[in-house]
């Protein structure tokens, strides 16, 4: 188990191996390509977006300079038009408040004297400012000086957030103001498209809002305020996958910024990125399909060939032992031989001195003729041993010759019959007397039938019977080989001529002898069926081609045992 | 059985000695050496019918031993003996004109019989040449 286990594990590291390499080689370039080219695209994406925005920015920005701009255009005119004492008339003011507001975005108009004494108003919060003097007031001063004030968004008395607007007099004699509608100066800011989370504000350098966030955020965040940077023209950036752009206007005191979510503003892009996605995706499951197919392929093959060079390997190495056992054999026989010959010899010449004798005068002549009778009979017998010695050192040259299948079958037979008997199993022939010969390998032959008749005594084990019978027809001799057996189990059946299959004991069988049997008969054009019998036991049935001297053999292509082997 | 005389050429000397023995029990003339060479040399000088040549001897070997009997004494017929090892060597030796081969080890009246067999198959050989002689000596000395 050991071994098998080890090959196991190195088949599994090799497919694991090549399916890493093909991963690494492969799919990983392509995976990084991907990823630059969507990168790219990406970049590509955020810099339209940087350019929409900053041309929205443009745009917005103009818009309420031009908004601011017309506002204190029609103050200026009016003040150009009224002396103070026309506008400090709280009637003539009504008028022109309504003449003015057709729109309804001015809340109220505010008339100040030049010392901060107010003169006239209109407005909801009349109340609220009637006899205030706005002579310390901040923007009164302003206006005064550089004869126009623009405010930030602040809550005034009213405490609600306005913007103020106010321009004095050509002769500086009175100052109008004017609170506009803040909701109408953010709709200016929030007709921008900017998405679901974008956003678009005015901040001054404090960074307090001046318009309200479409977010409902009321504060800047840290990052946010690293904006609030003084810069010419329009700016853009990424912070945290929002893309902002930035403009100055209002001569430095307001900060608009339009921020973007990136994902968000990146729709055909997206879209693009998705599809791009799917592809790579779909190509990978049938790139990494189609190479654990190939590393198991791949992987199979070398196995299966590995293996079919393992069983070669044992073959060959069991025809080497068989080789070198009948070189031995041979070696032994032929030193046996000549001390055989001597004794033949003396023994004969003893018998043939005896009669020369008087038996009366012998006193054990008959047990001296017996013994030595005997002594030729087991010198014969001797003899017999060693041809058989040597014919088995001559197997390992593979011969045709004109083969007669009963000798041979005798012949093997002989070699186990002592076996056999002494397992009290009788070993019945059945031979036809009118076999034909054919031309094959004996010896080859020989070695299949002595596997099978080996392989039936241990199946038989004791006090059985195995049956040889030989026929033949116009093609082909059969010989078959039935025992008592048990017979063979479906399981072992389909493994019978696998290399190394065993039934035996470990270290009894090599599992290699019925493999060896079916290489031989399929090189010498033959076959090996088995099955069992009805009746119990096995059978095993050979066809051996019936071939006439000088007709061409048609043996199995390449070297011993490989072509033939099972797979 | 009519007598003959027998070379039995071995290197074995118990093996040549015993053979010896059992022939001349039978009647027949046997003599022994135990190399080719002797072999030759005892064929040049002597009246041998039948030579009974060991394939394996040390020296000259017993296929080598053959190919000169025949050239001298055409008329000698030659039994080998061979080990199952050397069997090519008995078919050999047939096909250079020897009368057969035996396999150690072998039944001795197998030997004898063989021996027999060369010796009877020599006597046909040796009328006929004498038959042959006779007519042409008729032919040329007629009267």
């Amino acid at each position: 188990m050991g071994p098998t286990d080890t090959k196991e594990k190195y088949y599994r590291h090799l497919r694991k191996g090549l399916f890493s390499a093909f991963f690494i080689f492969i799919l990983v370039p392509t995976i990084f390509v991907s990823w630059v080219t969507l990168h790219n695209l990406r970049q590509s994406a955020i810099q339209r977006i940087e350019m929409f925005g900053v041309r929205m920015a443009e745009e917005r920005s103009d818009a309420i300079r031009q908004y601011l701009d017309q506002q204190i255009q029609i103050l200026s005119t009016l003040s150009g038009m009224y002396p103070v004492k026309v506008m400090g008339n709280q009637d003539h003011l009504d008028r022109l408040f309504r003449a003015v507001n057709e729109r309804g975005h001015v809340v109220d108009l505010l008339v100040v004297d030049a010392k901060g004494t107010q003169l006239s108003y209109v407005g909801p919060h009349r109340a609220a400012v009637e006899g205030k003097n706005y002579k310390e007031a901040e923007w009164f001063n302003d206006v005064l000086i550089g004869g126009k004030h623009v405010s930030d968004v602040f809550l005034g008395y009213r405490n609600i957030p306005h913007l103020v607007v106010a321009v004095t007099d050509p002769l500086k004699t009175y100052v109008i103001r004017a609170t506009i509608n803040s909701e109408t100066f953010n709709a200016l800011l929030h007709q921008a498209q900017m998405g679901y989370s974008g956003d678009a504000i005015i901040v001054n350098p404090e960074g307090n809002f001046q318009t309200p966030s479409l977010q409902g955020v009321k504060e800047l965040t840290s990052a946010e305020r690293e904006l609030l940077v003084h810069h010419e023209g329009t700016n853009s950036r990424v912070m945290d996958s929002f893309l902002y752009t930035t403009r100055w206007i209002k001569e430095g005191q307001w900060l608009l910024i339009i921020k973007f979510k990136v994902r968000e503003s990146l729709g055909s892009f997206n879209e693009r990125r998705d599809n791009s996605l799917m592809i790579i995706a779909a190509a990978t499951i049938i790139f990494m399909f189609s190479a654990v197919l190939l590393c198991r392929y791949m992987v199979g093959k070398l196995e299966r060939s590995d293996r079919r060079r393992a069983d070669m390997d044992q073959q060959m190495i069991q025809v080497e032992k068989m080789a070198s056992v009948g070189r031995l054999a041979a070696g032994i026989a032929h030193e046996i031989n000549n001390p055989l010959q001597m004794i033949t010899n003396q023994a004969g010449w003893i018998e043939e001195l005896l009669p020369d004798e008087d038996p009366a005068l012998v006193k054990n002549f008959d047990e001296y003729r017996d013994a030595v009778s005997k002594i030729k009979f087991h010198v014969i017998r001797a003899g017999t041993i060693t041809h058989r010695l040597l014919g088995f050192s001559r197997r390992m040259t593979t011969e045709k010759e004109c083969i007669r299948v009963n000798e041979l079958i005798e012949e093997t037979i002989s070699f186990v019959e002592n076996e056999a008997l002494s397992h009290k199993i009788i070993i019945e022939r059945e031979l036809d007397e009118n076999l034909p010969t054919t031309m094959s390998d004996g010896p080859q032959v020989q070695q299949v039938f002595l596997n099978i008749l080996n392989n039936g005594l241990d199946a038989v084990d004791h006090d059985g019977k195995i049956t040889v019978s030989t026929r033949a027809d116009d093609t082909s001799i059969y010989i078959e080989f039935s025992d008592t057996g048990p017979g063979i189990s479906p399981e072992v059946m389909k493994q019978i001529f696998d290399p190394f299959f065993t039934t035996k004991e470990p270290g009894k069988g090599t599992g290699l002898g019925m493999s060896i049997c079916y290489d031989i008969m399929k090189k010498l054009g033959g076959k090996i069926d088995v099955n069992n019998k009805k009746t119990g036991g096995a059978i095993f049935t050979i066809t051996l081609p019936l071939r006439k001297m000088g007709e061409p053999g048609h043996e199995g292509e390449g070297t011993f045992g490989y072509e033939g082997s099972i797979s | 059985m009519a007598l003959f005389n027998v070379l039995v050429v071995d290197d074995e000397q118990e093996f040549r000695d015993m053979t010896i023995k059992r022939l001349i029990k039978r009647d027949i003339i046997a003599e022994g050496v135990e190399s080719g060479e002797l072999a030759i040399e005892r064929i040049k000088h002597g009246d041998i019918d039948v030579v009974l040549l060991d394939v394996k001897m040390p020296g000259m070997g017993g296929v080598a031993a053959l190919r000169e009997i025949k050239q001298i004494k055409p008329l000698i017929e030659v039994v080998m003996l061979t080990g199952h090892a050397s069997v090519e060597s008995g078919i050999d030796g047939m096909k250079l004109g020897a009368f057969d081969y035996l396999m150690k080890p072998m039944e001795f009246e197998s030997l004898h019989e063989k021996l027999c067999e060369a010796y009877e198959r020599k006597k046909i050989q040796q009328n006929k040449i004498e038959q042959a002689q006779i007519k042409h000596d008729m032919f040329f000395f007629p009267g």
